[in-house]
């Protein structure tokens, strides 16, 4: 399968943070939900993919090309929705058509009015007099309405009502329907994820720490519920991590059938992404 | 690059009502003597680039540009070009202005006078412009502004000691020769410290990290 995006030991370091060698594969036609804690390197990430931030090493190719030296050629096919960084608010959706027509090549203002009268967007309005879920819907209608092959998000769900989240999440399955389409999305929003993503990516303190399909995840993994007995006798190497809840203990399992063939533990469940994101991050290992 | 010019400019629009009010109690004022037009000219161009540089910021503008196709290069260029447009409207503007108010003050125009206060400050605005650029780029709108200030004191402090201490007549033989050719000096002068300028920006905004 052809890969649409590709990184390879990224290392970016800040002061108190670092992206330790990050590599991500995303194949074409597929949606990677990239998540992780506030601070964890998510947007430094995307960042470096768009060639925003400077000093990274490693190799980021997008569309098999390199994405320092191709870089016009690049970003005339990538949208992007980046976290509360748009066009100055005293502008209105018609004069970003006037601006973007003149930037991208593949600009259609005929979809970019389509999608603004979908959205019920107003074209003569300010971005500043918008509500949050409009401004949002306004950026991912900027971020289609070229034709890119490439979605790169930035927790472009943050800070919406569920309403909106919805709609949102739509829109993005609508522009994934053609198989040429991929989306990179970031989000710490897990349920978003749940519902569209093919891969889940996880980054955790400048790392990643699990990249994997989202059936694997949400279909192999469980979580085990279990007194401080039967805990006790699980073999350290059974499970990932755990936690000590108040009246039981949560242990993560990478293979929910490969542990229920083994212990005689009944309440195994499978697990979400905001309660393995919890685990990976504040669970423990030692016993 | 036509997008990008055309942003600023979008954004100047939009702010059109306020200038024009502005113009409006400047141009009250110069026709009852209490100042001059021409002075309008780097206090509007100056002010209304620094609105955008100051939108920029507040939008975080530069990081969504840069993940445009030529985004890095070409919005510094975009800014520069967008400053000429607004410097030669600024001019036309202002000159036609104080042609009126000099014919409806005096029943006469006096072109030579006039002609040569705004070329002055055509000059001065671009100096000031050329300046603060690079600053804005280098520091962002709020932390240049207090560069400036800085370098705006030291600059003044240092003419101050050079013309009380120094021997000021080699300053006075090239003031005496811009005074004969500074119909081709000055502008050779302007657009070098634009270029300049230029591409000092340029080169820190490729470097700056954001």
């Amino acid at each position: 399968m052809e890969n649409i995006l590709e990184i390879r030991n990224l290392c970016k370091k800040y002061n108190g943070f670092e992206l330790q060698n990050v590599n991500i594969t995303l194949p074409k036609g597929m949606i990677m939900g990239f998540i992780g804690e506030n601070g964890a390197g998510k947007t430094t990430t995307i960042k470096a993919i768009l060639d925003i931030i400077k000093n990274y090493t490693g190799e980021i190719k997008i569309f098999g090309l390199d994405n320092r030296k191709d870089e016009k050629k690049i970003k005339e096919d990538i949208g992007v929705v980046l976290d509360d960084m748009f066009f100055p608010e005293i502008l209105t959706p018609n004069d970003i058509n006037s601006v973007m027509k003149d930037i991208y090549k593949n600009w259609d203002s005929e979809l970019y009015f389509k999608y603004l009268t979908d959205f019920a967007l107003p074209k003569t309005k300010a971005i500043k007099t918008l509500s949050k879920g409009m401004r949002k819907k306004l950026e991912i209608a900027v971020a289609i309405s070229h034709h890119p092959k490439l979605l790169i998000l930035d927790e472009p769900t943050a800070g919406l009502d569920p309403i909106a989240r919805n709609e949102v999440i739509d829109i993005f399955q609508g522009f994934i329907q053609n198989e040429e389409c991929s989306i990179f999305i970031s989000s710490h929003i897990t349920s978003d994820l749940e519902h569209i993503a093919d891969y889940i990516t996880f980054i955790n303190a400048g790392k990643i720490i699990l990249s994997k399909t989202r059936e694997e995840l949400l279909e192999d993994y469980g979580i085990v519920k279990c007194s401080k007995e039967e805990f006790e006798k699980i073999d350290k190497s059974d499970f990932i991590k755990y936690k000590k809840c108040k009246y039981e203990y949560e242990i993560l399992v990478e293979n929910r059938k490969i542990f229920s063939r083994k212990y005689s533990i009944n309440t195994i469940d499978r697990v979400t992404l905001e309660n393995l994101m919890v685990l990976m991050i504040k669970g423990e290992k030692e016993c | 690059m036509l997008g990008f010019i055309k942003k600023d400019l979008l954004m100047i629009k939009s702010n059109i009502k306020i200038l024009a009010i502005l113009l409006l109690i400047y141009l009250v004022m110069a026709f009852q003597g209490q100042m001059s037009l021409s002075f309008l000219l780097p206090f509007l161009s100056v002010m209304v680039m620094m609105s955008t540089f100051s939108y920029d910021s507040y939008n975080k503008w530069d990081a969504y540009v840069i993940s445009l196709p030529n985004g890095r290069k070409n919005s510094v260029k975009a800014k520069y070009l967008a400053t000429i447009i607004i410097i030669i409207l600024t001019t036309i503007i202002i000159t036609i202005l104080s042609f009126a108010v000099s014919y409806v003050k005096t029943n006469i125009i006096d072109f030579g006078s006039i002609t040569v206060t705004i070329f002055g400050c055509l000059f001065a605005t671009i100096l000031l412009q050329s300046f603060i650029y690079p600053a804005m780029y280098k520091f962002g709108p709020e932390k240049a502004r207090i560069v400036l200030m800085v370098i705006v004191f030291c600059v003044a402090i240092a003419g101050g000691i050079v013309t009380t201490y120094f021997d000021l007549s080699p300053l006075i033989k090239i003031l005496e020769f811009i005074n004969v050719y500074w119909l081709i000096v000055i502008p050779i002068a302007m657009i070098l410290m634009l270029y300049i300028s230029y591409k000092i920006s340029e080169r820190i905004y490729f470097k700056k990290e954001i």
